[in-house]
């Protein structure tokens, strides 16, 4: 976790990186949401997609990615608020980075917390865009 | 499966979920953290994300049910638009949460690409053990025909 003592509007969030997004971990995903979706785990059923062979991650494990670099950051219990838009799909086997921007940062609620931009990135291609709100108390 | 009406799918506005109560099982908070690419959090924590399937299951519905209410079937057929997601408190394994909610949303529109889609949005409140609000959820979906 790093030191949140000075975070200030503009500081970067250190960057999460997911180097291999798993089809295993979808299928395991998909039990787990009880997900009858076959675009995450019939490669067979993509091919009328134009996504022939590949399966489609789920939406929340990209938004995870994103969590898993604000949990690094700021502590295991700092989220307080996520707003985000799905843009274009995260497939199989691609490589993303969930990335970070303080925006601002104020007390509310009887904490200090910090509003973020954060994305996901794919080769220069922002895949997850939104805002998370963070407490900067470090717990 | 057919088309379902304009008429028929603003009608699902203001549908309310049976609600019910869910706690999340500790191996199932290990597996989802672990489909995420990280350890275990600390002190029974949840992984945040247990917020997708955590209120559409425990207000007593599925996925799958979403699917047929909002008429849709098949590879393509749901998109994801974006989650509005509010954390009054941290989640933990082994806490009865009860969940209330419904739909809020259901509306044909043109999208930029000139195609008519159906937005499809529903929202679910968890309540802990004490009866105090602990988590919100919107989900907005785009559902294509």
């Amino acid at each position: 976790m790093s030191d949140l003592s000075d975070v200030r509007a503009g500081d970067e969030i250190p960057p999460w990186e997911m180097a291999f997004v798993d089809p295993a971990r979808m299928r395991t995903m998909a039990a787990i949401l009880r997900d009858p979706y076959t675009v995450h785990w019939d490669r067979d059923a993509n091919a009328a997609l134009g996504l022939p062979g590949r399966v489609i991650n789920q939406g929340p494990l990209n938004l995870g990615y994103i969590v898993n670099m604000l949990l690094a950051w700021a502590g295991p219990s700092c989220v307080r608020r996520l707003t985000v838009s799905f843009g274009r799909p995260v497939l199989d086997g691609e490589r993303v980075t969930a990335r970070g921007r303080v925006v601002s940062v104020a007390d509310d609620d009887g904490e200090r917390r910090a509003t973020c931009e954060v994305w996901l990135d794919r080769d220069g291609e922002q895949v997850v865009t939104g805002t998370a709100v963070i407490a900067l108390g470090g717990s | 499966m057919d088309t379902l009406t304009e008429e028929q799918l603003e009608s699902l506005v203001g549908h309310r979920f049976a609600g019910g109560h869910y706690r999340i099982e500790h191996w199932e908070n290990w597996l989802l953290t672990d489909c995420t690419g990280r350890e275990p959090l600390p002190d029974g924590l949840a992984h945040p994300i247990v917020l997708f399937h955590v209120p559409i299951l425990g207000v007593g519905t599925s996925i799958a049910e979403l699917f047929a209410l909002g008429g849709v079937s098949g590879p393509g057929s749901v998109g994801l638009e974006g989650y509005d997601w509010e954390y009054v408190r941290p989640l933990h394994e082994d806490v009865d949460y009860r969940m209330e909610g419904g739909i809020v949303t259901a509306r044909r529109v043109v999208d930029d690409a000139g195609r008519t889609v159906d937005k499809f949005a529903f929202e679910i409140t968890l309540f802990d053990e004490d009866d105090r609000m602990a988590a919100r959820i919107t989900n907005r979906w785009v559902l294509r025909r």
